[in-house]
């Protein structure tokens, strides 16, 4: 396993060397960078050439700036990193670092949640071949990849910023819209579940007047403006978790499981009551971070100790429950900021910019105001990815379901929902790592374009802004990151390959 | 970058597993010496099976027609070159505002800023869109068919190189190196703008095609023509890539539906179509912040750019439908 | 998953102790181009302890009638009539019911165990899980059990094995795995899909005796399916004939085989080979007319082929292999999957080149010529691959495909071409109206003439058949190889013909090598080779393989336990620990 990834590694270094090799000398050729200041009539221009021709070397060969430039990337294996200077002089470094940081923010939040999301849609439309709603799926699938990005960017911006920041000002549903907001819901919930049109028609209403209900009751709280959720939600949501994360991988039938998820869910609410203070007030990222992973161990420990003859399993299961619970504690915690941070910034959604100027708040705050900023791009990015992973998905379930072990495994009795989670899922998702990989290349793309829309400042506007102005360094920087991270993924992709199927393990 | 999984034999030593699986679709297996052709009233070619298929297809047949439309509006309307069409207007000429331009009879898509009748410009632009997106179709299928094929035929030290060559342009995002090469071409017009689009977009399609190669180039009736001697020029274009049809089409067409977002995408962040020209991407780009004030100016270009894309991709769907149709055939 | 539409319950079964009974069982599939009636109507039970074989050819329907029983038939089939399994009748269960009797009434053996098996799941878990589900074990126990059960299906080392994936056990064992997997629940009944179509002849007669075993032991039911007479001599109790989705014939055994009534089963017997019956069952072989002085057809001569694999060490398929090949000679080269027989033929034809050693065809050495005097040595070799399937390109026409050679070789006019194609298919008696038909409108043996046809377009002096009939129902098989004897005696080419059916080639070969982890065990004169065997492998093989006839099979069967105890081997029986 080691000499197959190291045989990567030096396959994709290669292959990055080339590809550098390719960027710079098509960005040095795509222009000419002394142009604005030839048609310039400014006195001194012929100086501020010379000047910037030195800086660029334009004198000298290119092959002699690719070695310049490959040997201060080089300087990063030993510490001094050089990645050049922009036509300005300024040092791309310092650029770089900042630029990646919010990219690639938006694009791992962005990776995550299409495989979750898309993922789970795939597997929803195969077991659900052919009905309405996999036909639903599929159309929006394909509307998503046929949209162009700036142009849906835009549309967002309109629809789910500055109308909401509108209403938001109020913060009250008009009747007429808590009903179609309830029919809808009760429309798709009734798709999603599937089952006899008795049963259709029970979910359906069901989900309509509690809908109904609950927007009313919220309506009467001005919850949207001061909402909250207490530690009684966070119990309630954490339980059904740990039983829906039950029934979907081990069965509410094995018992020990399911009492091993709900012990973990009750475990985190206390552990949130008595780490409330440290929480709530001025925490840091280090704290959050270890408390999660305190939050993972602990529940899996209890998993442990639960799972008796399926303890495999009951680990899975209270993992995922925990780190489940430790977000819908978070959740609470930010739902609880939410009117403070309408207090200093009353239109919350923002459309341009990584986060807000001069913001000034309390550490959750800040989050929530980071979380405001990036929700539109992620969205965007999401959706897009999000309609690529559920069709593979679905075909590559699809596919596996007609494999001969899926017989086997149903002459043995097995439900579908074994089936599926056990036999199928696991096949299905060995091809689904690699074209996540492969996607994730496509995404940095789309977020050269989404940064624009948005007016991030980050590897995209790096990239624009250098190639306008045939500047090959913040090129080169932007192709250096985005060229690595998409090695880097290919690589993850292969190590989950490998730990999804033994018959590649070496 | 993963290319060691196409479910490529890589020369084990496989014997055939003997398997008693009927190999006729539905017939029940005839083949007595004096058996006569099964089905004589129904017989299908491959092509016509495919076609049975293709306009079963709902969606992919609804989105043929509208696509067609499309075309001959996008077209017809405003000419093409010398050649005039019916629309009155012309896309150059600033005409009387009526209003502030909205939609009227007269101008159904309304005026821009200037007066210029929107609906002949944005003809206009889907003309450039089609025209790139069509040609930048075709030009990568070719350089895809090609490299996958010899690729995935020759294997060796050949495929080593075009496969690496294939991962160096993975490597770069798409967007940016169309970009680079995009401003290099803007200059020469749409033709240089889909020539270089068609050279950075060939590469899953060229992966698909190997990796299909691969498995027909184990396929007994390539290794008999081999037997008889059959020179590899014959053999790729009489007997592997006939077979590999359907992937090559079916990539064909996404790669249309890619090169239409490519293009309006570049040519919205301004490495694409060069003024004068105009292209979808184009006009969104200009009329972005008429959004709030002249809204018609932002829907008209996005939907023709939305409607076209959609249409693609669903006779995609359809074309794969048809032509690999994992039905649930009954066996014995 | 199922739709199980029954009216009414049938008549009440005359053995009420039937433990899996079809009554009146009707399946009708709806597909694309039309309706296809797959089952018609039949009636058919299972007593315990008994094996009842039910036999067809494919398309027959007597898998969809297995699948019937577990309720497991996809979503366009419709299903009327009674199934019973033990006391339950299948139809009137609900989603519950049915998966609380699948695996625990009745389990499935199914034919591939390279793919009934989860690739990315341990031995253990798949074999843990039905006992979990059932109730039967939990955890610890049901590991321990887990164990017991490959113990009793003869896998050595069990407590390694549960730890195993698929992919590290081979085909056989997987197939004991699979079975271990049907009797984890102790079913009232198993149903054997072809059980050992997919496997060698040796592992055949190994799982065999484990079934046999299986069912003295447990007094478990099972119904067998397979096409393969050999196997129905070897195991059947009671046999049931499926025709085209009916019943033609039921009864003993003994009834079916020798003394069938229904001229269908008559045909179906009469058409399986039978070994040590030797040439002349389908025709008469041409014997050998090669002058002392000629050329060989084709000369292998000490041939060592390898693979190279990347990051692994090189595998030598074929080790220091010489055969011979006289002009119109039939060379039976035989062996189980692995020997590296078809690795040999590949090499006769240039398609892969030898590591050492030489190929010669008439004199002429193929792995020295390039170019031009390649291709015109190509000329006078003519292939026939196994895989009807696969064997014919899609895309043409059979006209193209049969003049293709005869392109490539650049001889003769359209005209000519034509006139050529036309006597072949004459030749290979298929009607001259299949010139303008495309393969997949052809049945398997069809197309499988086709491809003779196409061997022969230009004259070859040498044939090369790679168990050109290995795919082909029984009687579709005796059809080609009747017209292949034919067509040897009217052409007198050689051959090199590949098989792993002893009885194929003991009717068809002049002379026999037997191949054996790539090299040659025992090479010689076929009556020698197949009737009197010298080497042990040889022995093995050719006891292992089934005659269509009962008590001739019993006699075969008890002699090849014999030889094993001689060789000190241990018959494969189903190890019941003593509680």
């Amino acid at each position: 396993m080691l000499k197959f990834i190291l045989r990567r590694i030096g396959a994709s270094a290669l292959v990055l060397l080339g590809a550098s090799l390719l960027m710079f000398f098509l960005t040095i050729n795509s222009g000419d960078p002394l142009k604005d200041l030839r048609e310039s009539n400014d006195p001194n221009a012929a100086q501020l050439m010379a000047e910037r021709s030195e800086r660029l070397r334009l004198d000298d060969s290119p092959w002699e700036r690719y070695w310049d430039w490959l040997s201060g990337v080089g300087g990063c294996f030993t510490g001094n990193c050089d990645l050049g200077v922009t036509i300005n002089g300024i040092d791309v470094l310092g650029l770089t670092q900042q630029a990646a940081s919010s990219t690639l923010r938006l694009i791992t939040l962005s990776t995550l949640l299409a495989i979750v999301v898309g993922v789970a849609l795939g597997i929803l439309t195969a077991i659900r071949q052919y009905s309405g709603f996999d036909y639903s799926v599929t159309f929006s699938a394909f509307l998503f990849f046929s949209l162009p990005v700036f142009w849906a960017a835009t549309l967002l911006k309109e629809f789910a910023a500055i109308q909401y920041n509108n209403w938001i000002a109020v913060g009250q549903y008009a009747p007429w819209t808590i009903v179609i907001v309830a029919v809808l819901a009760g429309f798709l919930l009734q798709a999603v579940l599937g089952g006899s049109t008795r049963r259709r028609l029970a979910t359906a209403a069901g989900v309509f007047a509690f809908v109904t209900v609950m927007l009313f009751v919220f309506n009467a709280l001005d919850w949207w403006r001061n909402p909250m959720f207490g530690i009684g939600g966070v119990l309630l949501v954490s339980v059904a978790a740990g039983v829906l994360v039950t029934a979907l991988t081990a069965g509410l039938g094995n018992r020990r499981v399911l009492y091993a998820a709900l012990t973990t869910a009750v475990v985190g609410v206390i552990a949130y009551w008595f780490t409330a203070p440290l929480l709530v007030d001025e925490p840091t990222w280090l704290l959050l971070i270890g408390l999660f992973v305190v939050a993972v161990v602990v529940s899996v420990a209890i998993g442990a100790a639960w799972g008796g003859y399926a303890r495999k399993q009951a680990m899975l299961v209270t993992g995922i429950t925990g780190v489940i619970t430790s977000f819908v504690v978070v959740a609470d915690i930010l739902i609880a900021h939410w009117s403070g941070f309408l207090g200093i910034k009353s239109r919350p959604i923002s459309t341009i910019g990584s986060q807000t100027p001069n913001f000034d708040g309390e550490f959750w705050e800040r989050v929530l105001d980071m979380g405001t900023q990036i929700l539109l791009p992620t969205i965007l990015l999401t959706l897009v990815s999000v309609a690529t992973h559920s069709r593979y998905t679905r075909s590559s379930m699809l596919e596996t379901l007609n494999q001969d072990y899926v017989r086997t495994a149903r002459s043995k009795g097995l439900s579908e929902r074994e089936v599926i989670v056990k036999h199928a899922f696991r096949n299905a998702l060995i091809p689904i790592t690699t074209i996540v990989a492969f996607d994730f290349a496509a995404l940095i793309g789309g977020a050269i374009i989404t940064e624009e829309v948005f007016g991030w400042k980050g590897m995209g506007a790096l990239f624009q802004d250098g190639l306008n102005a045939v500047d090959p360094a913040p090129v080169m920087a932007f192709f250096l990151v985005t060229g690595i991270a998409a090695v880097l993924m290919n690589l993850l992709a292969d190590i989950a390959y490998a730990a999804l199927d033994p018959r590649i393990r070496r | 970058m993963n290319d060691i999984r196409n479910s490529n034999p890589d020369g084990e030593d496989y014997e055939p597993q003997v398997s008693v699986t009927s190999t006729d679709a539905v017939g029940l297996a005839a083949g007595g010496s004096a058996a006569p052709l099964p089905g004589e009233d129904k017989s299908y070619s491959q092509g016509q099976l495919v076609a049975r298929r293709f306009f079963r297809h709902r969606g992919a047949l609804t989105a043929m027609i509208v696509l067609g439309i499309v075309i001959i509006v996008a077209f017809t309307s405003i000419g093409i070159g010398p050649i005039p069409g019916w629309w009155s207007k012309d896309y150059t000429l600033q005409y009387d505002k009526i209003g502030d331009g909205a939609p009227t009879w007269a101008y159904p898509f309304g005026q821009d800023t200037g007066g210029k009748d929107y609906f002949a410009l944005v003809m206009r632009g889907t003309q450039f869109s089609i025209i790139i997106a069509f040609a930048v179709g075709i030009l990568s299928t070719v350089v895809g068919t090609v490299i996958g094929a010899l690729a995935g035929f020759y294997r060796g030290w050949l495929e080593s190189v075009l496969m690496r060559m294939t991962d160096v342009f993975i490597v770069i995002p798409l967007l940016a190196v169309a970009a680079v090469l995009g401003r290099m071409a803007g200059e020469s017009g749409i033709w240089g703008l889909a020539f270089v689009l068609g050279l950075v977009t060939w590469t899953s399609l060229a992966r698909l095609v190997r990796g299909e190669v691969l498995s027909l180039r184990e396929r007994d009736f390539v290794l008999a023509a081999q037997a008889v001697g059959t020179s590899a020029w014959r053999i790729i274009t009489r007997h592997v890539l006939p077979n590999a049809i359907g992937v090559i089409i079916v990539s064909a067409t996404l790669s249309i539906s890619t090169a239409i977002l490519l293009e309006t995408s570049l040519s919205f962040l301004g490495f694409g179509v060069q003024a004068p020209d105009t292209s979808l991407g184009t006009l969104i780009n200009e009329y972005q912040s008429a959004f709030a004030t002249r809204p018609w100016l932002f829907w008209w270009p996005g939907l023709m750019i939305l409607t076209i894309a959609l249409c693609v991709n669903f006779i995609g769907d359809g074309l794969r439908d048809a032509f690999d149709p994992r039905q649930n055939r009954s066996k014995d | 998953m199922t739709t199980l539409d029954i009216s009414a319950p049938g008549p009440v079964s005359a053995a009420g102790d039937a433990v899996l009974a079809f009554e009146g069982l009707d399946v009708t599939f709806k597909t694309e181009f039309g309706d296809v009636h797959a089952v018609k109507g039949i009636d058919l039970e299972v007593r315990p302890g008994e094996v009842v074989a039910l036999v067809g050819e494919s398309g027959s329907g007597k898998s969809v009638t297995s699948m019937t029983a577990l309720g497991l038939l996809p979503r366009n089939a419709r299903v009327s009539g009674t199934i019973r399994v033990g006391d339950k009748v299948v139809g009137g269960l609900d989603g519950r019911g049915l998966r609380s009797m699948r695996g625990n009434d009745v389990a499935m053996v199914f034919q591939e165990p390279m793919t009934a098996l989860n690739p990315v799941l341990t031995i253990g878990d798949q074999l843990t899980e039905g006992l979990q589900l059932h109730g039967l074990a939990y955890g610890r126990k049901a590991t321990e059990r887990a164990a017991e059960l490959l113990e009793m299906v003869g896998i050595p080392e069990p407590e390694r094995r549960l730890k195993q994936y698929p992919h590290e056990l081979s085909g056989g064992q997987r197939q004991r795995v699979v079975i271990a997997m049907a009797i984890a629940c102790d079913p009232k009944v198993i149903i054997a899909d072809e059980p050992t179509t997919a496997l060698d002849v040796t592992v055949q007669a190994d799982i065999l005796d484990l079934l046999r075993s299986l069912k003295d032991k447990l007094d478990t039911g099972i119904l067998l399916i397979t096409h393969n007479m050999g196997v129905v001599a070897d195991m059947a109790d009671r046999v049931a004939v499926m025709l085209k989705g009916d019943l033609v014939e039921t009864g003993t055994a003994d009834q079916v085989l020798n003394h069938p009534r229904h001229e269908y089963t008559k045909r179906l017997l009469a058409a399986v080979p039978h070994l040590g019956a030797g040439p002349g069952q389908f025709g008469d072989v041409a014997p050998v007319r090669a002058a002392a002085g000629d050329l060989p057809a084709l000369e292998l001569s000490s041939l060592v082929i390898e693979y190279h694999r990347l990051g692994k060490p090189t595998f030598r398929a074929v080790d220091d292999v010489s055969v011979s090949v006289a002009q119109g000679e039939i060379v039976g080269l035989v062996g189980e999957s692995g020997s590296g027989k078809s690795t040999i033929a590949k090499c006769a034809l240039g398609l892969i080149p030898a590591a050492s050693g030489s190929v010669s065809i008439l004199g002429r050495d193929l792995t020295r010529l390039r170019g031009k005097e390649l291709k015109t040595l190509r000329k006078r070799i003519g292939v026939v691959f196994q895989d009807p399937a696969s064997s014919l390109n899609p895309r043409l026409p059979i006209g193209d495909v049969i003049a293709e050679p005869l392109v490539v070789h650049n001889e003769g006019d359209d005209k000519s071409r034509r006139a050529r194609v036309l006597e072949l298919l004459d030749a290979v008696e298929l009607p001259r109206s299949a010139y303008n038909r495309y393969p997949h409108e052809l049945s398997g043996g069809q197309r499988q003439r086709v491809s003779i046809a196409r061997a022969l377009t230009l004259d070859p002096e040498l044939l090369v058949a790679d168990e050109p009939t290995s795919a082909l129902d029984v009687s579709v098989q005796a059809n080609v190889l009747k017209m292949f004897t034919a067509l040897q005696e009217r052409y007198k080419f050689a051959c090199l013909f590949v098989s792993h059916d002893l009885a194929v080639i003991d009717l068809l070969a002049h002379r026999v090598v037997v191949l054996q982890n790539g090299t040659i065990v025992e090479q010689g004169a076929r009556e020698d080779v197949l009737h009197n065997p010298r080497e042990e492998y040889t022995q093995r093989l050719l006891a292992a393989a089934p005659v269509p006839e009962p008590l001739e099979q019993r006699r075969r069967r008890e002699a090849r336990h014999a030889l094993l105890a001689q060789l000190g081997d241990e018959v494969a029986e189903l190890r019941v620990a003593e509680h």
